[in-house]
Parts: C-alpha cells; sequence; structure tokens
C-alpha cells in the first residue's frame, strides 16, 4: 500500500506528463493514456456517492492543500468519460498534438477539482484556458481564431478580476485557503465568485458559450462542453457550502441563467448555438444545490459531449472539417446507412437524458436536485425544465427530419438488410462505443430506484410531451434572426465586471 | 475606514485598473485590448507587492544579520506565478494576432466581428 500522500500528486500529474512524452513518442503514449483515462474512470467510479475524504498537503508542512472528496470523484469520473468517448470517436480526424493537449487539459482540470487553494485554483484554471484557447484554435480558420481571441482576453480578464478578490481575502485573512473565506469581506467573494462563473460558463458571464461550441470542430466543442466548463463547478460547490450568502446568491444566479438562457436556446435557430445555450442553462441549475451540483455537471457533461459528437452525420463532419482541402472531390465511400441510424439514437436518448425522462442518467440527477432546492426556486426551476424540453423537442425533430431527408434512409428499416445492418453495427469500433455509452446512460437509472415515485415519472413525462406541445406552438415565431448572437467581443468582456457588481448589491444591500 | 499610508499606496495600482478597464472597454482594435489587459495585469501584481511589503519593505533573505521588519515572501512568491502567466497569455494573444493580421492588418473589431 503506497502511502496516498504520494500517490495522489502522482495521479493529478501524471496525464500531463503523458502529454508531454506524448509530443516525443505520439504513437505509444496513445494506447497508454487511453488506459490510464480506463483506469482513473474506473477507480473514481467506485468512489462515487461514498463519502470518502483524502486529505494531503504537497512540499509539507504549510504547502498547497488538496482534498480528494465527494466533489471530486463525480467529476473526475465525468472528465474521463468525456475524454474517452472523444478520443474513441474522433481519433482518425485529431490533429497534430491534439490528443496530448487534451491530457494536459484533464492535468489541469484534476487540480482544478482537488484543491481547496485560492492560488492553485487560479493557476490550473489559467491552465485550462490555455488548453481551451489551443482547442479552439484547432480548426485554424479565422472565425474560430477570432473566437479563440476573444476568450482568451474574456477569461484572462475574469482571472485577473479573481486574483484581485484573492489578494483582497488575504489581507483580511492572512492565507490563501478555501476554507478561509469565511472572514474575507464581500467585495473580495464578490470578485472570486464573477471570475469563477466566467469559467464555468454560466449566464452572463457565459455569453462566450454559445459562439464557440457552434463554430469548433465537433470533438473540441465536445471536450469543452463535457470537461471545461465543469473546472469552475467544484469550486463554487465548495464555497456555496460553507459560506451561507454564496449558497443564497448561486440560488439567484442560477435560476435566472437557467431561464433565461433557456429561453435563447428555444428562439434559437441554428442546432449549435440551441445547443450552446442550453449549456449555459443547464450549468444554471447544477449550481442551485451545492451537494448534487458535481453529480448534475457529470451527467450533463457526458451527455452533452455525445450530444455534440453526433450532432452532424458522419458525412457531413468530414465536409466540415476539410473544406478547405480538395479530398471532397473523392470521397471516401458512402456513410453506411446503419452507422447513421445509430447516431440518431444516441442523439435521441442523450437529449431525452438532459430532459430528464425516466429510466436515463438525467432523471436520476434531476431529481436529487429537485428536492434539494428551496421551495421559492422550485417553481422556476419547473419552468427552466420544461424549456429545456422544448429546446430538445425541436433539436431531436431537427435531426431526424434531416436523417431522414437522406437517400439512404429507407434502408435501415427495410427488412430484408436487417442482417446486412447488424453486420453493419458491429463492424467499427465507433459503433461499439456509442452503443456502449448509450446502455451506460440507461443503466446509470437504476443507481437510485427510490426516485422512481409515481409522480415523479409522471412529471416527468408530462414536462417531455407539453415540452413537444410548446415547440409546436413557437415554431411559427421562430423568424430567422430572432436572437441576434452576441459577438462584440465588448459584450463578453464586460460581463464578468457586471456580474460582480451584481452579486456585490446583493450581498450588501438586497440580501436575497 | 481610517486611511493608513498602506491603503493610500493602493490608490494609484487601482487608478491603473480602472485605466485598464476602460481601455478594455472602449478598446476598437484588438492591439488595444491587448495592451489594456496587460496594464491591468500589472496593476494587479503591484497591488500584490505593495501588499506584501505592508509589514516592511526590507528583502526577506535570511542572513546573519537578521533584518527588523521584512516584507511577506508568501505573496511575494505566489505572483511569480501570475507574472509568467501573464505573459504566456500576452504571448498567446500576440501570436492570434499575427494570424490574424494577414488578412486585415488593421485588427478593427468592426472587420473581424462579421
Amino acid at each position: 500500500m503506497i502511502d496516498h500522500q504520494i500517490l495522489f500528486p502522482f495521479l493529478i500529474f501524471l496525464p500531463a506528463l503523458l502529454g508531454f512524452v506524448g509530443c516525443v513518442i505520439p504513437k505509444i503514449t496513445f494506447p497508454l493514456s487511453v488506459v490510464m483515462l480506463l483506469g482513473y474512470a474506473a477507480s473514481s467510479f467506485n468512489y462515487i456517492g461514498r463519502d470518502i475524504a483524502y486529505h494531503f498537503t504537497l512540499v509539507g508542512e504549510g504547502g498547497i492543500q488538496f482534498s480528494v472528496d465527494s466533489y471530486s470523484f463525480p467529476l473526475i469520473f465525468g472528465s474521463c468519460i468525456t475524454l474517452l468517448i472523444v478520443f474513441g470517436l474522433f481519433f482518425k480526424k485529431f490533429s497534430h498534438y491534439y490528443y496530448q493537449i487534451c491530457l494536459v487539459l484533464l492535468s489541469a482540470l484534476l487540480i482544478s477539482f482537488t484543491t481547496v487553494d485560492l492560488v492553485s485554483m487560479f493557476i490550473s484554471l489559467e491552465l485550462l484556458g490555455f488548453s481551451a484557447f489551443l482547442l479552439i484554435a484547432d480548426r485554424n480558420d479565422r472565425k474560430s481564431l477570432f473566437n479563440s481571441f476573444q476568450y482568451l482576453i474574456g477569461g484572462g480578464l475574469a482571472m485577473l478580476i479573481y486574483l484581485i478578490g484573492v489578494v483582497q481575502a488575504f489581507t483580511f485573512t492572512g492565507s490563501f485557503l478555501l476554507e478561509d473565506l469565511v472572514k474575507a469581506p464581500e467585495t473580495a467573494l464578490c470578485l472570486i465568485v464573477a471570475g469563477l462563473l466566467t469559467k464555468s460558463g454560466v449566464f452572463l458571464c457565459g455569453l462566450w458559450v454559445p459562439n464557440i461550441y457552434s463554430h469548433a470542430n465537433s470533438q473540441s466543442s465536445s471536450v469543452l462542453a463535457g470537461c471545461v466548463t465543469c473546472a469552475g463547478i467544484a469550486p463554487i460547490a465548495r464555497m456555496s457550502q460553507i459560506l451561507n450568502p454564496i449558497s443564497d446568491s448561486m440560488i439567484v444566479i442560477g435560476v435566472i441563467s437557467a431561464v433565461i438562457a433557456a429561453i435563447y436556446a428555444v428562439f434559437e435557430r441554428d442546432s449549435g448555438r440551441a445547443l450552446g445555450w442550453s449549456s449555459v442553462s443547464q450549468l444554471g441549475i447544477a449550481i442551485l444545490s451545492p451537494t448534487y451540483a458535481c453529480s448534475y455537471a457529470m451527467q450533463h457533461g457526458i451527455c452533452k459531449a455525445l450530444l455534440f459528437s453526433t450532432l452532424y452525420s458522419g458525412k457531413a463532419d468530414e465536409n466540415l472539417d476539410s473544406s478547405a482541402i480538395t479530398s471532397s472531390h473523392n470521397m471516401p465511400s458512402r456513410p453506411s446507412a446503419t452507422n447513421e441510424f445509430l447516431r440518431v439514437i444516441v442523439f435521441v436518448v442523450a437529449s431525452l437524458s438532459i430532459m430528464g425522462f425516466p429510466f436515463l442518467a438525467g432523471f436520476i440527477t434531476k431529481n436529487w436536485i429537485k428536492y434539494d432546492i428551496p421551495y421559492e426556486a422550485k417553481i422556476i426551476y419547473t419552468t427552466a425544465a420544461l424549456l429545456t424540453s422544448t429546446v430538445y423537442a425541436r433539436l431531436i425533430f431537427d435531426r431526424i427530419k434531416d436523417f431522414a431527408s437522406q437517400p439512404y434512409a429507407r434502408l435501415v428499416l427495410n427488412l430484408d438488410r436487417a442482417s446486412k445492418n447488424l453486420s453493419d453495427l458491429f463492424s467499427s469500433s465507433q459503433n461499439y462505443i456509442l452503443i456502449l455509452s448509450v446502455v451506460g446512460l440507461i443503466l446509470a437509472s437504476t443507481a437510485a430506484p427510490d426516485l422512481f415515485t409515481f409522480s415523479a415519472v409522471q412529471s416527468a413525462i408530462v414536462s417531455a410531451i407539453l415540452g413537444g406541445i410548446l415547440f409546436v406552438s413557437v415554431v411559427g415565431i421562430q423568424a430567422d434572426e430572432f436572437v441576434k448572437p452576441v459577438t462584440r467581443t465588448l459584450d463578453l468582456v464586460g460581463a464578468p465586471f457586471l456580474v460582480a457588481a451584481l452579486l456585490l448589491a446583493n450581498l450588501i444591500y438586497l440580501k436575497i | 475606514m481610517d486611511l493608513t499610508p498602506e491603503k493610500l499606496r493602493l490608490i494609484p495600482m487601482v487608478a491603473l485598473i480602472v485605466i485598464g478597464c476602460f481601455g478594455l472597454l472602449n478598446s476598437k482594435t484588438m492591439l488595444r485590448s491587448l495592451l489594456s489587459l496587460d496594464v491591468i495585469d500589472t496593476a494587479t501584481i503591484s497591488i500584490f507587492v505593495l501588499i506584501a511589503a505592508s509589514a516592511g519593505s526590507q528583502t526577506p533573505i535570511v542572513t546573519a544579520s537578521r533584518y527588523s521588519s521584512y516584507s511577506d515572501p508568501y505573496p511575494q512568491a505566489i505572483i511569480l506565478t501570475a507574472i509568467v502567466i501573464g505573459f504566456a497569455t500576452q504571448a498567446l494573444l500576440c501570436a492570434i494576432a499575427l494570424r490574424l493580421g494577414r488578412r486585415s492588418p488593421m485588427l478593427r473589431y468592426r472587420d473581424l466581428e462579421k
């Protein structure tokens, strides 16, 4: 038995080490990193839900403190699974140094999930920002370069705001520990929380999310939606657990974010942007309850990664990537109808899971949050859930319509080809990953059987049906350009200031 | 709230932050917002250094002759990382500006945000 004082730091820095080694010998390191991700996912899955906490300190007495506890395990599991899905589905399309960046990103994520020290948090969030910047710029055209510029300048400013908050807290408490923030003044708390909210992409601070998700590569959007936005969730959950004013403010911000971003998503025409807005709305829901925030973010991250991976058909995806390259002339063999059908099924299942449909993972996490928030927030939470259902009803409808309009769609349901379709299904390794993830989403719903009361199942199904009806009723007013995309740099940069000011007003005067 | 010399020293830095934020929110080109970010960065680092110096301004190095009032080494050690990170941010932003500058040399947001 190795001492966990040595084991955990090693485990945290192992991904970064593999990433840097992978730059030198990429072929050998890739299978190693997949094995490592599987190991992380399996071992963290063991600890989810159990009340175990390991504390350790780097460089001896008075060093940097880490705490691997119930906040960290779900998020570690979610990020590992997201990265595994992305590695499995998009391995052939990875550009140079892509998976190495993902591994460094994982290291930054692990630090931000486990640290209880404000300065380590700052460093890990900056490292995360750089990795995310490289992932966004991976598509390498003018618009994505500009998007990544906006992300970096907005994120850099948010982290400076965070740093000013940290130094103000330091003058009052004399330490950089998260738990000592109890003695810190309100202004410091506001600045810190505004920085964290920007990184996690909650509404107003998270205006960058839809632009970037809709334009980046499918693989980059999956990683960004699945892992990067989770990084701010763990510290926010830790802070609202110990600080009552923060947890009250988080309910206000979360509710506002959940509803307004969902409304934006309903009126958005472009599927990618609608997914981005819905991501903002879901993270708003996640910060409502400190206890279950991490589980919710985990479920949302995995589902979003699946959604972004299967949003476009395999063929369209290749066109998207190689639009400038001449390979569009000699297209590879026509995509198999079965593979496309499988992608549609995965898309539908992941959407239903985020809607909170019974017998899927989303149902469990949604109900945990629902029973944990105060009564006043519950009605608005229900509204947000309904709007989410509407968004996903539209997305599912669009995706199926897109699939049905393809010439090969009819082949799938043709009984004569059933045996060939079945053999197609097990022909490629990507299909195995997709099937496994769907089975996993369904199996995850057995984690808490006591939640399957009649009323809960009933309300979930009713909200799904109501969402469909609402979609039919709003489809008429979805005019072109109803929602103007927020692309101005000024809006993206100014948002953290606004949120910090609002938070300060809330903490000092309004006291909601 | 009384104004001690320690707090008075911070006023120029706060003014610098306000100037930087003003520049960031009003800049019309990429280069200006890049420079404004650097101004805010510098101001934040200076705040850290000034707060560390509130205990005393002598170098916190243990030698044979101990100083009477040395500054707090903890924030100073920590801000070194922030300096490096700020430098890295600037380098990355400059690289992006170089790439984008080939197509639109003025780097105006009006042209880029289309």
